[in-house]
């Protein structure tokens, strides 16, 4: 078969490889001397490097092909076999999979040579690039995988992952708790998702367990089926992606080192969500009302998410927060039907906040692990090339035309403008100008000004180049990345969309120029009233206000977390206690206890008859012979 | 004819028995044991002459052979025992008393 190719298996198995020796490098020597952490560092960047490269050759070979036909796959082993259920291991790269495939494998290649330089010197620098390796073959088997069940294991893959790189700094405690939050809560995703799929498989999987066959089948749902596959799939989306109301372990999440933050938390693992309601998006597409549920509950995120970032006061809680608000767009973005719009708002959105990431990297490491904003200030002239590059992050993010972000968030809005959605596209437009304001909050306080704190400050430079020259990668993309798409109005062809559309089940309505216009102003001025309004309390340098009433609500991020622990978290712990204390010894292990008191007391019983002494078991003996001749001549007569 | 000899053999195991079981000296136990094989072997020379058959004498020779292989050890461990405690009193030996 011409679609069937040998080595897209490969693709993960490289890093995952890696992730095995590292792992087993690192075990090796915590009790010897160490090995060198070049060798470390070389050995963890290998991994990702062949899959980019081989992401590669899967991108030109399905461009080489007709645009209707357009996939790869490999079936590696059956998995199992039960009844109608044949799962096999199989991998399939399309043109959704392969673009995704590319920058997971790019920014991670990225992000592991910049982590060799932010590791430096840490104790268990082989156990965290190992981890990293093991992230990067999971998210590859997410993105390649040919069923949803395969994808399952990517899913369940990145998310161990992302609990073991949060707690990475396990000494202390509130990391580890910020691993268990992150862990329990995607757990009620999956479960979700879990459920998804098994309504799925109920319902058309007899045809065979793989997109491609779904995808034939997925006419025969039935729509009140279809809607409830699509919202429990949405759970797990929600799960992944940190929405409403699962959004609440990302800021948390920031615990990890700062290069995990930047690959899991922000370009790859998060957007696994939208990936998922992409890939199913020949069920989405039949059921519009589902559609309409996850725009709402997106965009609601991002207005929620952003509220909250313009209060807070940590660099990467910050960035958290606009990353659960720009995954919010996105899945407004896939809501409404405009599935290219969100993808490549995933890709773009890749770059900058990846870059915005490394860039607070960066600026942490130099200013000795601080992350209170309130504390920097006028680094601009100290880290002149971690300036430069953060700004185009910021403006990417912000959305200012030419920059990656603006073209990506304008396709979104401009798809819930077109197809009728007016309250989503308002609200976005809303959030827009909010982001701009609060990502050059962040610019005008840490690098502007006059510095808060003058020691700091003065030790503060540009971090090494194996740090910083990702990040130049990086900042081209977010500059560029956005031209690969460019819409009919400004002169492009949107490339990118036309790539996808085989694997999407994209709707694009007809509507006239003026409305594009409308949404492309609407972007440009709430963008403008955003950074002119933070340049006005910011610009200049500013003391850190006293927060009161609505503002104090918002700095306290509306006491979600604390609702969340009142109304979940102490009832949950309540009832366990309960059944703990209680239920569990009355009741489960009463058969347990009856049955060793029983024995107990036969024992005892019995104990009278081994007197210890040799000649009273010979008399045992005797009896006992006497009694079998008697019964055997008995028995012969 | 045969009952003379079975009924001698039943005696000398009954006496056999009756050593182990009420003897406390583990030399008269181990000879009392060697009694009740000795009357074992001489019901199978009684029937092996009854029946006219070889195959109670060879059951016999190798019950002989046993028994003095079985001797051996169980002096060496009369002997051990007698190290061990400074006595042959066999209620000495009470360690499995539950």
């Amino acid at each position: 078969m011409e679609h069937s190719v040998s080595y897209l298996g490969l693709i993960p198995l490289f890093p995952l490889i890696g992730a095995v020796v590292l792992g087993v490098m690192h075990i090796d020597t915590c009790t010897r001397r160490k090995l060198p952490e070049k060798l470390y560092g070389v050995l963890a960047c290998i991994g990702p490097v062949i899959s980019f490269i081989y992401a590669l050759v899967v991108f030109f070979q399905l461009k080489s092909m007709p645009a209707d036909s357009r996939f790869l796959i490999h079936d590696a082993f059956t998995w199992f076999s039960v009844g109608d259920l044949h799962i096999t291991m199989g991998f399939l790269a399309d043109p959704l999979s392969s673009l995704m495939l590319l920058f997971v494998t790019f920014i991670g290649s990225l992000i592991h040579i910049y982590s060799v330089g932010y590791m430096a010197g840490d104790e268990n620098f082989g156990k965290f690039f190992s981890y990293m390796n093991l992230f990067l073959g999971s998210m590859l088997i997410l993105v390649l995988g040919s069923g949803p069940v395969v994808m399952f294991v990517g899913w369940e893959g990145v998310g161990l992952c992302s609990y073991l790189l949060i707690s990475f700094y396990s000494k202390d405690t509130d990391n580890v708790l910020a691993g268990n939050k992150a862990f329990i809560v995607n757990r009620i995703g999956d479960l979700g998702f879990v459920l998804g799929m098994a309504f799925l498989f109920w319902a058309i999987g007899s045809g065979g367990f793989d997109y491609l066959s779904l995808r034939e089948n997925a006419h025969q749902l039935a729509p009140g089926i279809g809607l409830t596959i699509c919202l429990l799939l949405f759970v797990g989306a929600c799960g992944k992606s940190a929405q409403i109301p699962l959004f609440v372990w990302l800021p948390d999440a920031m615990a990890g080192p700062t290069p995990v933050s930047a690959l899991i938390h922000a370009a790859t693992m998060v957007t696994a969500g939208v990936y998922m309601v992409a890939r199913f998006s020949f069920i989405y597409a039949e059921v519009p009302l589902a559609g309409s549920i996850v725009a709402w509950t997106g965009i609601l995120t991002a207005l929620l998410a952003a509220i909250f970032a313009m209060f807070q006061r940590d660099i990467k809680k910050i960035l958290a927060y606009s990353t659960v608000s720009q995954l919010g767009y996105m899945f407004a973005g896939v809501g409404v039907a405009a599935y290219s719009a969100g993808i490549f708002h995933v890709f773009t959105h890749a770059f900058f906040k990846a870059l915005l990431f490394l860039g607070a990297g960066a600026v942490i490491y130099a200013l000795h692990h601080e992350q209170d904003i309130w504390k920097m200030g006028g680094l601009k002239e100290k880290m002149p090339k971690t300036y430069w590059t953060m700004l185009i992050g910021a403006l990417a993010l912000a959305g200012c035309p030419p920059f990656a972000g603006f073209f990506s968030k304008d396709e979104i809005l401009f798809s819930a403008l077109a197809t009728g959605h007016t309250g989503i596209w308002i609200i976005g437009v809303t959030v827009a100008g909010m982001t701009a304001y609060y990502s050059f909050r962040m610019i005008f306080l840490v690098f502007h000004g006059t510095p808060r704190n003058k020691e700091s400050f003065n030790h503060a430079e540009d971090a090494p180049g194996v740090m910083t020259i990702p990040l130049i990668i990086l900042a081209v993309g977010a500059l560029f990345a956005g031209f690969l798409n460019l819409p009919a109005l400004f002169g492009g062809n949107l490339n990118v969309s036309h790539w996808l559309a085989p694997s999407l089940a994209d709707h694009h309505p007809h509507v006239g120029i003026s409305v594009e216009l409308l949404a492309v102003a609407a972007s440009v001025i709430a963008f403008a009233i955003g950074i002119t309004v933070s340049y006005r309390k910011f610009g200049q340098g500013a003391d850190e206000p006293e927060y009161s009433g609505f503002t104090e609500f918002c700095y306290n991020k509306f006491y979600i977390d604390e609702l969340y622990h009142a109304v979940l978290v102490r009832p949950y712990k309540a009832v366990g206690s309960v059944i703990w204390k209680f239920f569990e010894p009355n009741v489960t292990d009463i058969h347990v206890k009856i049955a060793t008191w029983l024995y107990q007391k036969a024992g005892t019983a019995f104990k009278v008859f081994q007197v210890g002494y040799v000649r009273v078991y010979a008399i045992y003996m005797v009896i006992g012979l006497s009694i079998m001749s008697l019964l055997l001549s008995q028995s012969l007569n | 004819m045969i009952q003379d000899y079975l009924i001698l053999s039943i005696i000398l195991f009954c006496i056999g028995i009756l050593g182990v079981v009420s003897r406390r000296n583990v030399l008269i136990i181990f000879m009392s044991i060697e009694l009740m094989l000795n009357a074992a072997n001489l019901a199978f020379i009684a029937f092996s002459r009854l029946h006219l058959s070889m195959d109670g004498h060879v059951l016999a020779m190798m019950v002989m052979a046993v028994a003095a292989a079985e001797a051996a050890l169980a002096l060496a461990v009369v002997i051990l025992l007698h190290k061990h405690k400074g006595k042959l009193d066999s209620n000495v030996f009470s360690l499995l008393k539950g």
